[in-house]
C-alpha cells in the first residue's frame, strides 16, 4: 500500500504515476494518474459510492471492469457538452474532467428517494402496472408528474452540441469484432492471406483478458504475445485496428454498425475540431466474432452492497491501476477463474480473508496454488447476506453458511470490506444474435453458447464459450483461415503461437444464495442492479402468471435499461428455473437486439446537422432573395419566397400588395422550381394521352395545353401545362413538388408496362430558371427589353410557346397563366437566371414591378378558382369532383386512372365537389380544413357536409372567398352552408369557384 | 440493410440506392383490353397482392445507378434474393416450381413458357 | 467565367474555390458544358451518328467513359450518357448532335446548366466520397475512367475518376444541391477529421 490504502503500490500497468491527473467527482477534486478510468481512480481515493439505483435509490459501487458495468453510471462533461450515462468503468480520465453521479437527489450520501428503499414492498414487480391505473383524472395531475420526475438515467445536455461528429462507410474482406487472445489470433491469420482487414475492440487498447486471464503463450505472459502482435497488425497495410470502437450492431448481409468514441478521453482532440465520435458503417466479406465474455454474479443477500463486485473486476482493477477494491476481500465463487482472482491479490498485498467456494469438493491446479499460498477456503458454503454500516455504503463483514437450496440453519460471519463474486462466464453472443443467429444452453458451462448462424459468422474464444488460452488460440487461428478460405482468399504462412493453461475444475451451477428466513421476505437478491430486479419479483412475476421469459422481463424490466442485461440475464435466468423447477432451456431466453452498448445521438446524425439536416433546394435566384428579405416557405426540399415583406409590412399586406401589383400592373415570379420534363420519341403523343387524363397527341406545334394526371386508382396526383416543341417532342411541366415524382412515374411506365412504346424521357427541372411576369403591364416590359420574340397579342396568342433572345440570353417564352392576367414564363438557362431575373426587374420599374412569392401566387389563382393539387385533391378526389370533367376524354380507349374512374363507387351520388364559398360576413376568413356542418348548433358529433380547402381574404375583390370540397356541392349552389367556429355559427354561401374575370378577359389581351 | 443486385447494370450496392417497388408481376388488364375490365378484375388489379411468409416476387429499381427497373425474387423470411431478373421476364423455372400459396398458383401455368436461370 | 451574366451555382459562397483547412482539393467547375443523351446502343445509325460528331463511340461498358479531345462521354445508363465539353461549344455541339440524329430516335438536350461539377484531388478524396455514400470507393475497382452514380450523403450525385493516381474525381450532382453538396463535403474532409483506412498505424497498445 502506498499513501492511500486503496493505490496498490507495486501494481497497476496502465497508469503512469509519473503523471497526476485532476479531475472532479460530483464537484469534489479526485486525483488519479494518467491512464486511470473514473471508477479506479475515485476507488483509489477511497470513495465506494458511485451511484444511486434506479427504484429503491440504494447505494451502489463499482461492479464490473468494463462494458458490463451496470451501477457505476455518471454523466460527464459541463453544460452543452454533458453526455449521461457512461460507464465509470469505462471513461478514461483527463485534467479538468468534470463527472457527476446520477439519479440522486440532492447528494451521493443524502438522497431522499431513498425513502423508495423502505418502501420496497410497495415498490414490487409490475408496481407501475399496478399502481398508476386509476382513477382517470389522477394522470394528468399526479401520476404523469410523479413518473416523470423518477424517470429517466441522468441529464440532457444544456444546449446545442458544439462538438463535430460524423460516419464513414468502410468495406472490408474480414471484420473481427474483439481484439482479445482469439480476435489477435484470428486477425493474424486473415491478415496474412493479404485481404483487408478489420480489427475493432472497445477498449483502448488490445489484448482483451490477456493480462489477467491466466495461462502461458510460447512460454510467457499473453500479454508479451499481444504487444507482438498489436504492433504487427499495427504496421500493416491491410489491416484497420480501431480502439475505443464498440462493435454495436450486425444486420443483413454483413452490414455492420462500429461506434468509435474517437475523442472522449482527451480534449485536445475535440479541440482541433476532429470528430468526437465516428459511426463505422461497415459491409464485411466475412465477421468474426471475438467479442469475450462477461462474468455473471450469484445473487444472494444485500449483493448490491458497494464492495461487492465481479470477481475479474477486482483483479482487473488491481492489475491495471493499482486499485484495490477494498483492505480485506472474500471471494464468492462456483468456479475456479475467481481463484485467479484471489491469488493475484494475495500477491498484491490484498488480504483475501476467506474463498467460499459453493463445490463441495473440487480439485484443480488453482485450488491447490491457493491453498499453498494459506488462502482459506471454504467448499460447500454459500454467502447469507452481507453486514453493513453508514447506510449500506460501507461492507462490515459477510454470513457464510452451507450452500443448500433451503433455509440457512447456521452462519458464519466473516469480516471483510469488499466481496469478489464470480458465478461463471457468460460467452458475449449479443453481436452473434443481433440478425438472427441461435443460441444452445451449454450444461458444462452453465451458459447459453451459440449455435447456428444463419449469416455464417464465425465465433472464436470465450464468446463461443472457450474460456482457455489454447483453446481461444486455436478457435482464432481457425476462424481467421476459415474466413480467408470462404472469400477463396489465398491464404498466408503464419507461426502460430502455442499455448498453455491448468486444467480446471468443473463450473457447479449457484443461482441464488439463500438468506436467513424465507428469500421472498426481508433482504433483497438483486438480479439486475441497474433497474432493481430482485428475485423475490422475479418469483412473484411467475406467480402472477407472467411465465413466458419474454413477459417476465417486460413486467419485472429484467434486463432492459442501459445495460441490457450483460450481466443480469442469464442469472436472471436461473433463478427463474430454480423457482418453477423447470431448466434454463425450457424457459429460453429473452431477444439480444442491437446496439451491444449505447450508441451517441450525435454519432448517429454525424455530419447532418445545421445547413446539412437536410438537404435545401436553391433555385438561380435564392441568394437574391434572401438579400430582398424574402420570407421563406418550405416546398418540397426548396425554400420558396411566401412573401417579401417591405420596412413596416406584416405578411399579409405584403401579400396584398403583390396580389394588387399582379392585377393592377405587374408581377414577378421565380417560378423556377417548377418540374420540366423532355419527351421525345415517335410514341410520345400516344404516351402523353396515356399518361394524361385529356389528350395530347392533337396538340400542335408551338402550343400548350393544360392537363390532368391521375393515378391508376383514378384519384389526380399532377397537373401542369405541356408544350409541343416538334412532331415528336414536347415539354412537360409538373407541380414543384411532383417534379422527380412524375419524371419516375413516367419512366416506370415506359419501361414496365409499355416498353413498346418509343419514347424517351429526360427530367430539365435545373437546367431552367424560370420566371412568370403576370399583369397587364407583361407585355410592356417584355417588349422594352431587347430580343427577337415578338409579343404582341396577334404574334404571342394565348397558350402558345416561342423560343429566342431576350436581353441577350437565348430563352423559351410560354404565353400560360396560372394568375387570370396577361401573362407569359420566361425560361432561361440557370446559370444566366440571375441575369434575366436582374433584366427584367430593371426593364419593369417604368411599370411598376414588383416581385411577388407563393401566397399572392396562391391568392391569385384561388380568386380565379384554379386547382392545387394538394389543396383541393389529397389522393381521394377525381378530376369529375373538381369539376374538370371537360379535361377527361371520353374517346381515348385507355389512359392511367380511366377504368377507375368508370367504377361504380366513383360514378355514385354523394360525392364531394368542389365549390366555391362566400362568407355572409365579407371579412371573416374561414379557417383552412374547416367543416360545414348539418347541424351547427348541434352537439357533436355531428355530419360535416364537406371541408374547406383554400381560404382567402382576396384583395382582388376586397372579401373573402374560399373553395371547399362539399357533398353534393353542384346542387348545392345557392345554398349557405354553416360552420361551427370560435363558439359561433358562421355562415357561407354556396357559390360557383370562380370569383374574379369570370370570363376570363383579362388573359386574353 | 440488404445489398441489392442490379441485373440491369450490374452493380452490387446498399438497397438505400435501390427503391422497391411492390410485388412483381402484376397484369394491368385494361392495357391489353381497355373496353372489358369488370370491376372485380380492377379490384384485383389495383388492391390484391400475394403476402408469402417465404419466396416473394418483387419489383425494384436501380434508382441511384442506372434508373431501370427490375425484378427480384426474395425470401420474406431470411430476407435472402434469390435472383435478380428483368422486368418484363418471369422468374427463373427452379423459383416459379418453389414458389408456394398463391404464387404458386399463378406460376402453374407459366412454367413452361419459363427459362432456367 | 468571363461572361458578365453567368452565375454558377456556388456564385454566393465566397469560400467556392478554397475552403481552408481540407484534407484535400476542392474546387468548382464551371466552364463545363453538358449534354444528355438518350438513345438505343445497339441502333447502329444512333451509335454512328453519335460517334461521327463526337469522334469517339459512345460508351456501353457500365460504369465507364470515354474521351477524344475535349470531348467526355460519361455512361449513365444503357440508353443514356453525359456529354461534356468546353461550356463555351456545348451549345454548338448539341445543334450538330440533334441535326445528325433527326429522324433518329433519340433525345439529346443541352443541359450545361443542370449540374454543378465539384474536382476533388488528393489521396484522401476516396475515404471522404465515403462519408456520405456506401459505395466502395477504395477497393480499387474504381479506377480512372470510372462512372459511378450514387446517393451521397441525401442526394443523388455521380463521381467521375479522371486519375489515380494523383487521385482527382469530379463529382456531379444536381445544381440546386451545389450549396448542400459543398457544405456536407467541406466538413466531412476537413483536415482534422482525416481518416486513414488500412494502412500503417500509431499508438496502438495493449
Amino acid at each position: 500500500m502506498s499513501g492511500k490504502p486503496y493505490r496498490l503500490s507495486d501494481a497497476g500497468r496502465l497508469i503512469d504515476r509519473s503523471k497526476r491527473v485532476s479531475f472532479t467527482f460530483d464537484g469534489k477534486t479526485v486525483s488519479g494518474f494518467a491512464g486511470d478510468t473514473v471508477a479506479s481512480a475515485v476507488m483509489a481515493s477511497g470513495q465506494r459510492v458511485m451511484g444511486r439505483s434506479f427504484k429503491y435509490h440504494r447505494p451502489r459501487g463499482v461492479v464490473g471492469l468494463g462494458s458490463e458495468e451496470m451501477n457505476a453510471l455518471i454523466g460527464v462533461g459541463k453544460a452543452e457538452r454533458h453526455e449521461p450515462n457512461l460507464l465509470a468503468t469505462k471513461v478514461e480520465i483527463f485534467d479538468g474532467l468534470s463527472a457527476v453521479s446520477q439519479n440522486r437527489w440532492p447528494s451521493l450520501n443524502h438522497d431522499i428517494g431513498a425513502i423508495n428503499n423502505v418502501l420496497g414492498r410497495f415498490f414490487s414487480a409490475g408496481f407501475y402496472y399496478k399502481t398508476f391505473m386509476w382513477p382517470q383524472a389522477f394522470w394528468k395531475h399526479v401520476y404523469e408528474p410523479f413518473i416523470r420526475q423518477a424517470a429517466g438515467l441522468g441529464k440532457a445536455p444544456t444546449g446545442r452540441d458544439p462538438d463535430v461528429y460524423e460516419q464513414v462507410h468502410v468495406h472490408c474482406d474480414v471484420l473481427i469484432a474483439g481484439a482479445g487472445a482469439a480476435g489477435l489470433a484470428a486477425a493474424e491469420a486473415a491478415a496474412a492471406s493479404g485481404l483487408r482487414v478489420i480489427i475493432a475492440d472497445e477498449n483502448p487498447r488490445l489484448g482483451g483478458l490477456c493480462d489477467i486471464g491466466g495461462g502461458l503463450i510460447d512460454g510467457a505472459s499473453p500479454l508479451e504475445w499481444a504487444k507482438t502482435r498489436a504492433a504487427a497488425l499495427a504496421a500493416a497495410d491491410n489491416v484497420q485496428v480501431l480502439t475505443r470502437t464498440t462493435v454495436a450492431g450486425h444486420f443483413e448481409d454483413n452490414y455492420v454498425l462500429m461506434f468509435e468514441r474517437v475523442g472522449d478521453h482527451d480534449p485536445s482532440i475535440t479541440a482541433a475540431g476532429t470528430p468526437r465520435h465516428r459511426l463505422w458503417k461497415v459491409r464485411a466479406g466475412q465477421i468474426i466474432i471475438a467479442a469475450g465474455a462477461i462474468e455473471r454474479p450469484i445473487a444472494f443477500a444485500n449483493n448490491d452492497r458497494p464492495g461487492v463486485m465481479l470477481a475479474s473486476a477486482a483483479r482487473g482493477l488491481a492489475a491495471r491501476y493499482g486499485t484495490a477494491a477494498g483492505v480485506n476481500g472474500v471471494v464468492f465463487t462456483n468456479n475456479d477463474d475467481a481463484y485467479r482472482t484471489a491469488l493475484m491479490l494475495k500477491s498484491m498485498g490484498v488480504g483475501v480473508a476467506r474463498i467460499i467456494d459453493s463445490r463441495t469438493n473440487p480439485e484443480s491446479a488453482l485450488i491447490d496454488q491457493a491453498k499453498a499460498a494459506g488462502l482459506d477456503i471454504s467448499f460447500g458454503s454459500s454467502i447469507a447476506g452481507v453486514m453493513t454500516s453508514k447506510g449500506g455504503k460501507q461492507i462490515d463483514g459477510i454470513k457464510m453458511s452451507p450452500y443448500n437450496r433451503g433455509r440457512v440453519t447456521n452462519e458464519t460471519k466473516v469480516d471483510c470490506d469488499f466481496v469478489a463474486v464470480s458465478g461463471g462466464w457468460n460467452p458475449a453472443v449479443h453481436l452473434w444474435c443481433h440478425n438472427g443467429g441461435k443460441i444452445k444452453f451449454d450444461h458444462e458451462l452453465q451458459t447459453y453458447r451459440p449455435d447456428r448462424s444463419p449469416d455464417g459468422l464465425l465465433i472464436a474464444g470465450a464468446a463461443n464459450g472457450t474460456f482457455d488460452v489454447p483453446g481461444a488460440l486455436a478457435e482464432g487461428y481457425a476462424a481467421g483461415e476459415q474466413a480467408v478460405a470462404l472469400l477463396k482468399g489465398k491464404a498466408g504462412k503464419i507461426a502460430k503461437a502455442s499455448a498453455t493453461q491448468e486444467a480446471q475444475a468443473k463450473l457447479e451451477p449457484i443461482w441464488f444464495a439463500p438468506a436467513t428466513g424465507a428469500y421472498n421476505e426481508g433482504d433483497k437478491h438483486f438480479i439486475d442492479q441497474q433497474n432493481d430486479v430482485v428475485a423475490s419479483g422475479l418469483e412473484l412475476a411467475q406467480r402472477e402468471g407472467y411465465e413466458s421469459v419474454e413477459h417476465t422481463k417486460r413486467y419485472t424490466t429484467l434486463g432492459m435499461a442501459t445495460d441490457q442485461g450483460k450481466t443480469s440475464n442469464i442469472l436472471g435466468l436461473g433463478v427463474v428455473a430454480e423457482a418453477t423447477g423447470k431448466t434454463i432451456p425450457e424457459i429460453g431466453t429473452t431477444t439480444f437486439r442491437p446496439p451491444y452498448t449505447t450508441v451517441s445521438f450525435g454519432s448517429i446524425a454525424g455530419a447532418h446537422v445545421r445547413d446539412r439536416f437536410l438537404p435545401v433546394r436553391r433555385t438561380a435566384i435564392h441568394d437574391w432573395h434572401v438579400a430582398n428579405g424574402a420570407d421563406f416557405e418550405p416546398v418540397g426540399q426548396w425554400r420558396r419566397p411566401y412573401c417579401y415583406p417591405k420596412a413596416g409590412e406584416d405578411r399579409h399586406k405584403a401579400v396584398t400588395r403583390e396580389i394588387l401589383a399582379v392585377r393592377n400592373k405587374v408581377g414577378l415570379l421565380d417560378a423556377s422550381t417548377l418540374g420540366k420534363i423532355e419527351i421525345k420519341g415517335p410514341d410520345a403523343g400516344e404516351f402523353l394521352d396515356r399518361m394524361y387524363t385529356n389528350t395530347f397527341s392533337t396538340l400542335k406545334e408551338g402550343r400548350c395545353r393544360y392537363g390532368l394526371m391521375a393515378n391508376e386508382m383514378g384519384f389526380l396526383m399532377d397537373d401542369g401545362v405541356t408544350v409541343r416543341v416538334g412532331p415528336e417532342h414536347f415539354i412537360m411541366h409538373t407541380t414543384s413538388g411532383g417534379a422527380d415524382r412524375i419524371a419516375g412515374w413516367l419512366e416506370e411506365w415506359l419501361q414496365t408496362e409499355w416498353p413498346d412504346l418509343k419514347v424517351f424521357v429526360t427530367p430539365v427541372t435545373e437546367q431552367w430558371a424560370q420566371f412568370a411576369v403576370a399583369g397587364p403591364n407583361a407585355r410592356k416590359v417584355l417588349e422594352k427589353l431587347s430580343g427577337d420574340i415578338d409579343f404582341s397579342a396577334e404574334a404571342f396568342p394565348f397558350m402558345t410557346m416561342k423560343t429566342g433572345t431576350l436581353a441577350g440570353m437565348s430563352v423559351r417564352a410560354y404565353r400560360i397563366s396560372f394568375s387570370g392576367e396577361l401573362s407569359y414564363e420566361i425560361g432561361v438557362p440557370a446559370n444566366q437566371g440571375r441575369a434575366l431575373w436582374d433584366a427584367i426587374l430593371e426593364a419593369g420599374a417604368a411599370f411598376g414591378i414588383e416581385v411577388y412569392g407563393t401566397e399572392a401566387l396562391h391568392v391569385l389563382r384561388a380568386e380565379k378558382g384554379f386547382i392545387i393539387i394538394g389543396d383541393e385533391t389529397d389522393n381521394t378526389v377525381t378530376a369529375i369532383d373538381v369539376g374538370l370533367e371537360g379535361l377527361v376524354s371520353k374517346k381515348k380507349r385507355d389512359f392511367i386512372g380511366k377504368r377507375s374512374m368508370e367504377q361504380s363507387f366513383l360514378k355514385m351520388d354523394g360525392r364531394k365537389q368542389l365549390v366555391g364559398l362566400l362568407t355572409e360576413d365579407p371579412n371573416y376568413v374561414l379557417p383552412d380544413g374547416a367543416h360545414a356542418l348539418e347541424d351547427a348548433t348541434g352537439k357533436p358529433p355531428q355530419k360535416t357536409l364537406g371541408h374547406v380547402t383554400s381560404t382567402y381574404m382576396s384583395p382582388s375583390i376586397g372579401r373573402s372567398i374560399a373553395m371547399a370540397l362539399i357533398f353534393n356541392g353542384r346542387a348545392r349552389m345557392g345554398e349557405t352552408l354553416s360552420f361551427s367556429l370560435d363558439g359561433k355559427v358562421v355562415k357561407a354561401k354556396v357559390v360557383e369557384p370562380v370569383f374574379y374575370d369570370k370570363e376570363g378577359a383579362r388573359q386574353n389581351v | 440493410m440488404l445489398v441489392v443486385t442490379c441485373p440491369v447494370c450490374g452493380v452490387h450496392g446498399d438497397e438505400t440506392d435501390f427503391h422497391c417497388g411492390g410485388q412483381a408481376h402484376v397484369a394491368r388488364p385494361a392495357s391489353t383490353r381497355p373496353e372489358n375490365v369488370t370491376d372485380a378484375e380492377q379490384r384485383d388489379y389495383l388492391f390484391i397482392r400475394h403476402n408469402p411468409k417465404g419466396l416473394h416476387f418483387e419489383r425494384w429499381r436501380c434508382d441511384r445507378g442506372c434508373g431501370k427497373w427490375f425484378h427480384a425474387a426474395r425470401d420474406t423470411v431470411s430476407l435472402e434474393f434469390k435472383a435478380f431478373y428483368g422486368v418484363t421476364e418471369l422468374p427463373p423455372v427452379e423459383l416459379m416450381k418453389q414458389a408456394t400459396g398463391t404464387w404458386a398458383e399463378f406460376f402453374k401455368d407459366k412454367i413452361k413458357a419459363g427459362k432456367a436461370s | 467565367m468571363s461572361d458578365p451574366v453567368f452565375r454558377s451555382a456556388l456564385a454566393h459562397r465566397n469560400d467556392r474555390n478554397s475552403v481552408p483547412g481540407l484534407s484535400i482539393g476542392l474546387t468548382e467547375i464551371s466552364d463545363r458544358g453538358m449534354i444528355d443523351l438518350r438513345g438505343a446502343a445497339s441502333d447502329k445509325k444512333f451509335a454512328g451518328a453519335v460517334k461521327d460528331v463526337l469522334g469517339v463511340a459512345l460508351c456501353t461498358k457500365p460504369r465507364s467513359s470515354a474521351s477524344a479531345g475535349d470531348i467526355t462521354v460519361l455512361w449513365l445508363s444503357i440508353d443514356q450518357w453525359l456529354i461534356t465539353c468546353p461550356r463555351s461549344a456545348a451549345s454548338d455541339l448539341h445543334g450538330r448532335l440533334v441535326k445528325a440524329l433527326d429522324g433518329i430516335h433519340s433525345l439529346a438536350v443541352d443541359v450545361s446548366d443542370m449540374r454543378a461539377i465539384f474536382r476533388l484531388e488528393g489521396d484522401n478524396a476516396r475515404v471522404v466520397l465515403n462519408k456520405g455514400t456506401s459505395v466502395d470507393f477504395t477497393d480499387g475497382t474504381l479506377g480512372a475512367g470510372s462512372v459511378r452514380r450514387l446517393r451521397y450523403a441525401e442526394i443523388a450525385a455521380a463521381v467521375h475518376v479522371i486519375s489515380d493516381a494523383p487521385c482527382v474525381m469530379d463529382m456531379y450532382l444536381f445544381r440546386s444541391y451545389a450549396d448542400y453538396a459543398w457544405s456536407y463535403l467541406s466538413k466531412t474532409a476537413a483536415k482534422a477529421s482525416e481518416v486513414k483506412l488500412f494502412g500503417v498505424q500509431v499508438g496502438i497498445g495493449v
